[in-house]
């Protein structure tokens, strides 16, 4: 039960609107129904009402009559939902009925006070007393065997909901978590990024296929065509996370060791295998002796800790701008070989292009797409799923 | 690319099947897509990169197989005979677009007999998914096919002037091309035109006018290298992408251009008869001649982590045509004319990678230990998802580029226009987002729709706030929460929030009216003068644009001043081991004093014994308090760290506040 039922009464008060049910969430609304389905709930006019003085008979005779009927109503409660909704209704802070009786000693006359609180406090002793009776009766289990119907094992527990991060937030954080055993830091980098750092620096000339306006997301700028876009100093949401390596090498020194995680964009109409925004995680390392039979192992490591059982990596020549050579790296998983993604050695013209010596200096990069991955170990077929934020597909993982 | 095996051995002996062959070629750069029978023969659907135009052509492949299997390549020779009338008396060839057109050649042929193609030739065009035309055209397409290099023949008698010129298109130039559709040119678009008009878009599609009919019988051939990307422009531009602009974007051997010209008009003389004229005539510098690479062997061991023989580096790069001299640590090495992606050192070492395996790579050799502790980035948002999840609110990815609805609903951080992109992204969606919560209440609707009511999401993603034009914008980290429409409840996870990550700091919040949320219930967080976020219960407009049926809260953080906050480490603070004593307060004051008035002042007044005060309710009666009154219910801790306090200590405190209350705030203690 939520705690916001408790107080709920006094937030209608409080806010006295009109409409009371949109103020509820789902879970407040029953127990706002409750209340209101009691015979002699709060809601009705005291019979204190007015200025009207009361003498200290009735109001003895009034508590003696509440502490009886709230005791009998704590012992009959059959579950904590009707024993909770017993106690707002005689102990609530607010419109309990306690709470009422506690005003009207104010009509008592002066001597009548003191003997009042004193039968007061007593009273809601006795209530508070059974209330935990009732409370401790249903939390062991409900009841002795001899004072009520016998507990049914097979009801279920309550629901307790307990809220899910996301699939691609769990796959990230998975590879995070490998990546930086194996001594690799996380860097993050913008994602509206500049032609410098998307394409030029990655080795990417301005002919070459990737940079068309058509297939990434160049900002608006007043007055330029979409085809000036691609050019100069045109700004794009990144299609690559490479980007971020490229910042962090002009600003750090070698040794780099790093992966960058993030956002990446480029417009693809949506299908099953295909969403315009989707995650990369692009890994480098920069050092004086760093070679192919290095990212191999490292490969391995990686994907044998990803999938819990040694597994053994291959190379397929590919070609990318800014690795040289470049490969496609597969690894030997359920008797096939799964594609893992593109890696190489950084391309010399990168090095040189963040002011690192390509004669002292030489690295690897490697980079895999989220989401493939995330849809690969959980089994989502189509990857608009991912993004449609049904809690029904949520709550699975 | 599609390779008959058939046609394959026509230039290379392969001793091996066609599935440990693709299986080579897959493992040195060409990837199998997949092989499947044609007749007797068989067609390997080969991947072939962008750098590698030189094998989007047999004879390249074939060339891959040689070095691969260690066999002789070879290739026909391609030398028609010619007559002794010179072509140049026939054609003249201007060209007045070097920028799009390096080199355009022509040969002419007259005489020849068009028909159709023997049968030998439109099997193995159906083979690589080519229909058959015409004899003539066929040998065209089997020349692109054998070696990369497109060609295009044209009816001879239709080229006015006797002159071919090469020319930018003019804007908007109407052309009519040979599939019979007209199309707009635009002026970076590649024109070949006789004396009068367009002939060609060049590289692309030839034209109706000028194409090759039953009644031609002289021809021109045209041989010529464009500029890749103003190919790939006047494609896509006018979707009209081709096998043979295909071919041109990706830079067919340039000094290439003469073998397939040869070829073309070889084949033509022996399948449709006619004569070739003497010479060829073309316009445009000659291709540049590779230039030599230094090759230090020493340089294979530094970057593949493994030794390579000299013996066979060199074996492996003259294979694949390269001109090798030197010696056994340093080599001087001239690549061949098609291979115009191999030009530093690094490119050589990966040709002899690639053809000496890379399985000869080991996977296990020691890699280097090193440390990468977790940023505090990931330790702020570790915890802020660990209590968020304990609050049962699930996490959602939504776009970041949203619709201009979304957008004009406002931003809690930034008032300037928000940036946007030219592509959608997805239907209507062009602005980069300046907040979360529109895309949260938009996957709330969702939900709704779906059945799931009163969904509770966060996200965690870059907002992007526009700064002064011409820079990339502020990209804030930040956290966004929409939770079920109750202030109190958004507030306090918002807090526990902020206290997961870091420690009991002070909250200073203050009431901040905004257009995403109702009137008096937004609010500004802020931590030592720096705003951390706001909260609301959502608006009434908010909520109609969303068509969303409950009411709802938001909630926004800055994630980097959450970060800033973080307390990586919590200090143990000793506990009491005496018993408290709690005194319930209720105060009737005015509307205008604050909790936080209220409660400073117990915090100043109640003594060191004060432990803890824990605010209970609000609550109004006009009738008993009067207008603009209100009671605040509270519950101040006594306790002490040396001793069981006493009664009489506790109540002197709590004289000591409630003096300070009525004195300082008029505060009425009720009985």
């Amino acid at each position: 039960m939520p705690l916001s039922s408790v107080a709920l009464p006094c937030y209608v008060k409080d806010k006295a609107d009109d409409s009371l049910a949109q103020n509820f969430g789902p879970c407040s609304l029953d127990i706002f129904v409750a209340i209101l389905a009691l015979p002699d709930a709060g809601f009705c006019v005291p019979f204190w009402y007015g200025n009207q003085k009361m003498d200290l008979q009735s109001f003895l005779t009034a508590l003696e009559e509440l502490s009886e009927q709230a005791s009998k109503d704590f012992e009959s409660a059959q579950d904590a939902e009707s024993l909770e909704a017993a106690r707002v209704q005689y102990t609530g802070a607010r419109s309990g009925k306690l709470k009422e009786l506690q005003k009207a000693m104010g009509a008592l006359p002066k001597e009548a006070k003191r003997d009042g609180g004193m039968s007061f406090n007593a009273a809601k002793n006795r209530i508070q007393q059974a209330f935990e009776d009732a409370s401790g009766r249903l939390s062991s289990g409900g009841g002795s065997a001899s004072s009520g119907p016998g507990i049914d094992p097979t009801l279920p527990g309550s629901p307790q909901h307990i809220g899910r991060t996301h699939p691609i937030t769990q796959t990230i954080e998975h590879l995070k978590a490998i990546m930086s055993r194996l001594g690799f830091s996380v860097v993050e980098g913008p994602e509206v990024e500049d032609t410098w750092h998307n394409f030029i620096a990655l080795n990417i000339p301005e002919d070459h296929p990737a940079r068309d306006p058509l297939d990434n997301f160049y900002l608006s700028v007043a007055g330029a065509t979409v085809v000036d876009a691609s050019a100069g100093e045109a700004r794009l949401l990144r299609s690559q996370t490479s980007t971020v390596q490229i910042r962090v090498m002009e600003n750090t020194k070698p040794p780099v060791r790093i992966i960058s995680l993030g956002r990446v964009y480029r417009p693809d109409d949506p299908d099953p295998t295909h969403f315009p925004m989707f995650h990369q995680m692009e890994g480098l390392w920069i050092d004086k002796e760093v070679n192919m039979a290095q990212l191999k192992s490292v490969l391995r490591l990686f994907a044998t800790s990803y999938l819990g059982s040694d597994v053994s990596i291959r190379f397929r020549p590919s070609f990318f701008p800014f690795t040289e050579p470049s490969v496609e790296a597969d690894f030997w998983w359920n008797d096939s070989w799964v594609e893992f993604g593109g890696a190489g050695m950084v391309d010399p013209n990168v090095l040189e292009s963040v002011g690192y010596d390509p004669e002292e200096y030489v690295g690897f990069a490697f980079g895999l797409g989220v989401e493939r991955l995330c849809m690969g170990r959980h089994g989502v077929e189509d990857i608009r799923f991912l993004f449609r934020n049904d809690l029904r597909f949520l709550r699975q993982f | 690319m599609l390779v008959s095996w058939e046609w394959l051995s026509d230039y290379v002996k392969i001793e091996e099947t066609p599935d440990a062959m693709a299986l080579k070629f897959a493992m040195s750069g060409l990837n199998h897509e997949g092989t499947v029978e044609f007749g007797t023969d068989f067609v390997i659907d080969l991947e072939v990169t962008s750098n590698r135009g030189d094998c989007l052509g047999h004879i390249g492949v074939a060339r891959e197989a040689a070095v691969l299997l260690e066999t002789p390549l070879q290739v026909p020779e391609a030398q028609p005979v010619e007559n002794s009338s010179p072509a140049s008396d026939s054609i003249a060839v201007e060209n007045k677009f070097v920028d799009g057109c390096p080199e355009y050649t022509a040969r002419i042929i007259r005489g020849v007999k068009v028909g159709p193609s023997p049968e030998w030739l439109v099997r193995r065009l159906k083979a690589v998914d080519i229909e058959s035309v015409s004899n003539v055209v066929d040998i065209t397409n089997y020349v692109m096919m054998e070696c990369g290099q497109p060609l295009h023949a044209f009816d001879l008698a239709k080229i006015r002037g006797n002159k071919i010129i090469v020319r930018p298109a003019s804007e908007e130039e109407e052309f009519l091309a040979i599939n019979h559709k007209a199309y707009e040119l635009d002026t970076q678009m590649v024109v070949i035109a006789d004396a009068e008009g367009a002939v060609a878009l060049g590289g692309v599609m030839g034209g109706a006018d000028s194409e090759i009919s039953e009644t031609t019988t002289d021809l021109l051939i045209e041989a010529a290298r464009f500029t890749p990307l103003a190919i790939r422009r006047a494609a896509r531009k006018l979707k009209l992408q081709s096998p043979a602009s295909y071919r041109f974007e990706r830079m067919p051997d340039p000094a290439g251009l003469d073998w397939a010209s040869r070829r073309c008009c070889e084949l033509i003389l022996e399948l449709c008869g006619g004569e070739l004229e003497q010479g060829m005539v073309s316009d445009g510098p000659v291709a540049i001649e590779p230039k030599p690479i230094t090759f230090r062997i020493a340089q294979i061991k530094r970057v593949l982590g493994i030794e390579i023989p000299t013996e066979t580096a060199k074996r492996i790069l003259s294979d694949l045509g390269c001109q090798v001299a030197g010696d056994e640590s340093e080599l001087q090495v001239v690549p061949p004319s098609w291979r115009t992606d191999v030009t530093r050192e690094c490119d050589l070492i990966e040709e002899v990678a690639r053809m000496y395996g890379y399985e000869q790579i080991p996977e296990d050799v020691a890699v280097p230990i090193g440390v990468a502790p977790p940023r505090p980035k990931d330790i702020a948002l570790d915890r802020a998802r660990l209590a968020l999840s304990a609050f049962g609110i699930d996490e959602a990815m939504t776009p970041s580029v949203v619709s201009e609805a979304f957008e004009n609903l406002g931003s809690f951080w930034n008032t300037n226009e928000p940036l946007t992109v030219d592509t959608q992204l997805l239907r209507g969606a062009k602005s980069l987002r300046r907040g979360l919560v529109a895309s949260l209440l938009d996957a709330r609707h969702f939900n709704q729709t779906q059945g799931n009511r009163n969904a509770e999401l966060f996200e965690v993603a870059a907002i992007f706030l526009p700064g002064q034009e011409g820079e990339l914008p502020k990209e804030q980290s930040t956290l966004g929460i929409v939770s079920a429409g109750d202030l109190q409840r958004v507030k306090g996870i918002v807090e526990s929030i902020v206290s997961e990550v870091a420690g009991n700091i002070e909250l200073n919040w203050e009431a901040a009216p905004h257009a995403l949320f109702d009137d008096e219930t937004g609010q500004e967080l802020s931590v030592n003068g720096k705003v951390l976020g706001y909260i609301g219960i959502v608006s009434n407009a908010a909520q109609s644009h969303f068509s969303l049926d409950n009411q709802a809260a938001g909630a926004e953080l800055s994630v980097d001043v959450l970060t800033e906050l973080l307390q990586p480490v919590r200090r143990a603070t000793q506990v009491s081991a005496f018993p408290a004593i709690e005194r319930d307060l209720n105060f009737v004051v005015d509307e205008q004093v604050r909790w936080s008035n209220l409660s400073n002042l117990c915090r100043e007044k109640a003594g060191e014994n004060l432990d803890d005060i824990e605010y209970c309710e609000t609550y109004r009666d006009a009738k008993k308090d009067g207008k603009g009154k209100k009671r605040i219910l509270m519950t101040l801790v006594f306790r002490s760290m040396e001793r069981t306090l006493t009664g009489d200590e506790v109540e002197q405190a709590v004289q000591a506040v409630v003096a300070a209350c009525e004195n300082e705030l008029q505060a009425k203690l009720l009985s």
